[in-house]
């Protein structure tokens, strides 16, 4: 969420801190901060709230209080202290047919108003997080929605029909196949029209038992404010959070109210909301307060929790006594007794997350700071089982590292293959492998051609993995394979490969003195991993892992590389890495690789042959660019008196 | 990297654990006290199976972390494991996220193990896997299956390496939630632990200096033969 230092600022009165070090305080005792800001004459925190505190934190009081309990020092103005005095109305009525799902509901009715633009003000603060000032009215509900964390809507009251002068609400469930008119999505101009399973809770107006609004979800288009509106009824409820994000979900509707209600904010904060917008509406569009209804049902009880302060020590690794417990969590809001080493705690009403011991233990935890947390490493006990999977698979990979393969992770998702994710990523993901030797078949086919520049004589790749089949009830079912392919030719199988594969095969069987059973294709193995396994004796210790060097990876090169051969006779006693040495520094920066292929002696002289490989980090090179280089190869081996072959 | 892992943990008696990639929703969700239709379901985008597949729903599991309930399950504490494994998300790729990763998960369970046991481990852990001096620094955090939830940031000390002496966001961790221990038959009045929750590509990113994680998945041996 993003949060206006200034506005938090309203709250927090005087204080010393920068923007940059009240985020520094959030992110190191409450939330997670994504950045800082300069926006004008103000900071934008963005401020990543996790889902535990969703429910009092997606608003600037939220966050300010937050701050003021990490620095111990009160709010200077806090909304949420004194419970707010509204004058009563009988001009609305509200029929709550559910109070499980809408425990609370509240209306306020205001008369004479103007509806126009914000004053610039209010249409700073709300730019200043991302919203678009629209008019006065609707301006004044997300206002208060974002200072407070309750969502709330504006109707246009002389366009909400009225039984016998009263207007009246009802809160019911959906009748399936009714339909709501939802208010236009952001960029669209036509209202939605969304079909009702029966599941889906509505706001409906009496008079004509017409659905205006999905509960909690998104308002709809009836009765909306225009700037022609005089009268205005704005409503702030409570909804169950578990309906709202049911609904959401199946539409597919994630908007700030949506959000906020299925994070269940308090009940006991509408007539706080309402207060706050009578006030605010009065201040900028002018007009009368006609009272409010507060249909309240069904009060949700705070729970006090009991907590030994050994448990919280002995959770954090922290000795702290129980009076400063008491007064961190005191600082927090919380009402706490605490008797000999029990203490007893309830969070503030507006802290619907605190419900059990460890959340109060949380509480101290952040708040005396874990800094203090000091390390203690684990006794170190003996280990008491093997991984034979892990074991084992160690094993071949030693085998095949050694006989000159290379491991390679590929993708679990192919464009063809059994089975199908119900929602994929992409069309060409959207199965699950039932084997790893199409894939490596696949990596043969694009390593292949870089054969030179690797400096090898053919390419050999494994990979250890899982697949997906279906067994014989049509049920997804998964093992573990081997796969290993050998490609010896860039230009592809050539029929000598098979023969390699099974001498692998052979040597890593001979290793786990086993047999192995395999399927061979075109230089490409498979073996049962999980079935293997299943034969081979339990291991009872792990081998000493040999650390491998200390190695940094290089980004290489998308484009392809040109290979040349030379071969040259040079006296007897002239070494192949002096050689090599001055190839190397006549060819350029471009050439990414040398390779000794070919030596022999005839006649009192010797012959050495060299593959050299260029490639350009930018582009594909040419034929003329590369003879170039070579030029200067040539050149430099005749000035040492080698003679090219 | 995994070997490398395994060796220091079991070291401290941690113990190797796996369990299936093909994961159901119940143990990948509820049974990690992310019940249905809770906004912390949010967190991880969830590749599902078809119904016809399946007996029960089931999912390519978004984290390592199902192996926890599952391993309690079968063993009473003491408990030290890790599970080094694949992992789906059902997010769009770049050059810092993949749809598949691998992450390593660690679980200790036992009488009186708090915090500072999870910040030692951790400390253990990262000073041997990158050969150097190492602070590590707890931020609150929030997962459903722990509590306290915390961030965990560390920092490189000593050493000429370009990620040395700044603080680098690294993994997730806290005490595991009550829930989660009653779930598998284990007194939360008695046992407490830790868990922690890393992406192995993340370290493989770090120890190296890689680019780009999608190239650990292409197979390409341009790059996997720098190992």
């Amino acid at each position: 969420m993003l949060v206006s230092f200034n506005w938090l600022k309203d709250y927090l009165g005087d204080t010393k801190l920068t923007a940059a070090q009240a985020a520094d305080l959030l992110g190191q005792h409450a939330f997670e901060i994504e950045g800082v800001v300069a926006k004008g004459e103000d900071f934008v925190i963005d401020v990543d709230v996790l889902p535990n505190r969703s429910s009092d934190s997606l608003c600037h009081r939220g966050i300010a209080r937050e701050i003021a309990s990490i620095v111990d020092k009160p709010l200077a103005t806090d909304p949420l202290t004194n419970s707010p005095e509204l004058t009563e109305t009988d001009l609305i009525e509200i029929d709550i047919k559910e109070e499980e799902a809408c425990p609370r509901f509240t209306a306020s009715l205001l008369t004479d108003v103007t509806v126009k633009e914000s004053p610039a003000w209010l249409k700073n603060r709300l730019e200043t997080i991302g919203q678009k000032s629209i008019n006065n009215i609707v301006d004044a509900t997300n206002y208060v929605m974002f200072a407070l964390g309750q969502p709330l809507h504006a109707y246009d009251a002389d366009l909400f029909p009225q039984v016998a002068g009263k207007w009246r609400f009802c809160v019911r469930y959906a009748k399936e196949g009714e339909t709501v008119e939802l208010i236009a999505e952001g960029g669209k101009n036509e209202a939605r029209v969304v079909e009702l399973t029966g599941s889906e809770l509505l706001i409906v107006d009496q008079s004509s038992n017409r659905p205006i609004s999905l509960a909690g979800v998104k308002g709809g288009s009836f009765a909306g404010v225009h700037l022609g509106t005089k009268k205005v009824i704005i409503e702030a409820a409570h909804f169950d959070p578990v309906i709202t994000r049911r609904t959401a979900r199946r539409l597919g509707i994630v908007i700030d109210a949506s959000k906020r209600f299925e994070n269940e904010p308090s009940r006991e904060l509408p007539p706080f909301a309402q207060f706050e917008i009578i006030k605010l509406i009065k201040d900028i569009a002018g007009g009368n307060n006609e009272g409010t209804v507060d249909k309240y049902l069904k009060a949700a009880q705070q729970p006090e929790v009991t907590v030994s302060t050994d448990q919280v020590n002995n959770l954090l690794g922290i000795t702290i006594s129980g009076e400063e417990m008491k007064k961190i969590l005191e600082q927090v809001g919380c009402t706490v007794k605490l008797e000999d080493k029990t203490l007893v705690a309830k969070g503030p009403w507006e802290r619907t997350d605190l419900k059990i011991a460890e959340d109060f233990i949380e509480e101290i935890g952040r708040i005396y700071g874990y800094e203090h947390i000091k390390s203690v490493l684990p006794e170190k006990i003996s280990l008491n089982e093997i991984n034979k999977k892990h074991y084992y698979s160690e094993k071949i990979r030693h085998v095949l590292l050694s006989l000159g393969f290379s491991e390679v992770i590929t993708s679990s998702f192919r464009k063809k293959d059994e089975i199908q994710l119900l929602n994929a990523l992409a069309s060409d993901k959207s199965y699950l492998r039932s084997n790893l030797k199409q894939n490596i078949l696949e990596a043969l086919d694009k390593n292949a051609p870089h054969t030179d520049l690797l400096g090898a004589d053919d390419t050999r790749i494994f990979e250890i993995g899982t697949v997906f089949q279906k067994d014989k009830d049509n049920y997804i079912t998964e093992h573990t394979t081997l796969s290993l392919g050998v490609r010896i030719k860039s230009s592809g199988y050539s029929g000598k490969e098979d023969g390699v594969v099974k001498t692998v095969l052979e040597k890593v069987a001979e290793e786990l003195q086993t047999t192995i059973d395999w399927d061979l294709e075109k230089g490409v193995a498979e073996v049962n991993l999980s079935e293997l396994l299943e034969k081979l004796p339990e291991p009872t210790s792990y081998e000493a892992f040999t650390a491998a060097s200390t190695i940094s990876y290089k980004p290489f090169s998308m484009y392809p590389s040109m290979s040349r051969d030379i071969a040259l006779w040079v006296s007897e006693n002239t070494k192949a890495d002096m050689v090599e040495k001055v190839l190397t520094e006549a060819a350029g920066d471009l050439l990414v690789r040398t390779r000794l292929f070919d030596e022999f002696s005839k006649e009192g002289k010797l012959s050495l042959a060299f593959r050299m490989v260029f490639q350009s980090p930018e582009k594909t090179l040419t034929d003329e660019e590369v003879n170039g280089f070579m030029e200067k190869v040539y050149t430099a081996v005749a000035k040492e008196g080698w003679e090219v072959r | 990297m995994i070997a490398e892992i395994n060796s220091i943990f079991s070291e401290l008696g941690f113990v190797f654990a796996e369990g299936p990639e093909a994961e159901t929703e119940y143990y990948n969700f509820d049974r990690l006290n992310v019940p249905k239709d809770h906004p912390a379901r949010d967190m991880q985008d969830t590749f599902w199976f078809k119904d016809k597949d399946v007996k029960e729903p089931m999912v390519l599991r978004t984290h390592t972390s199902p192996v926890q309930a599952r391993y309690m399950d079968a063993h009473k504490p003491p408990i030290r494991v890790i599970v080094p494994g694949k992992v789906f998300r059902n997010e769009a790729t770049d050059a810092t996220h993949e749809a598949q990763f691998f992450q390593l998960e660690g679980l200790c369970v036992d009488e009186k193990v708090h915090l500072g046991h999870l910040k030692g481990t951790i400390e253990y852990f990262f000073s041997k896997f990158f050969s150097g001096e190492v602070e590590i620094r707890f931020r609150p955090g929030f997962f459903p299956f722990v509590e306290p939830g915390v961030e965990v940031d560390m920092m490189l000390k000593n050493s000429d390496s370009k990620l040395a002496n700044r603080w680098i966001e690294i993994m997730g961790a806290g005490m595991v939630h009550p829930n989660v221990l009653k779930e598998s038959g284990i007194d939360p009045e008695k046992y407490s632990g830790f868990a922690f929750g890393v992406g192995i590509d993340r370290l493989a990113v770090m120890k190296y200096g890689i680019d780009d994680v999608r190239d650990l998945y292409t197979g390409d041996l341009r790059f996997v033969n720098q190992f």
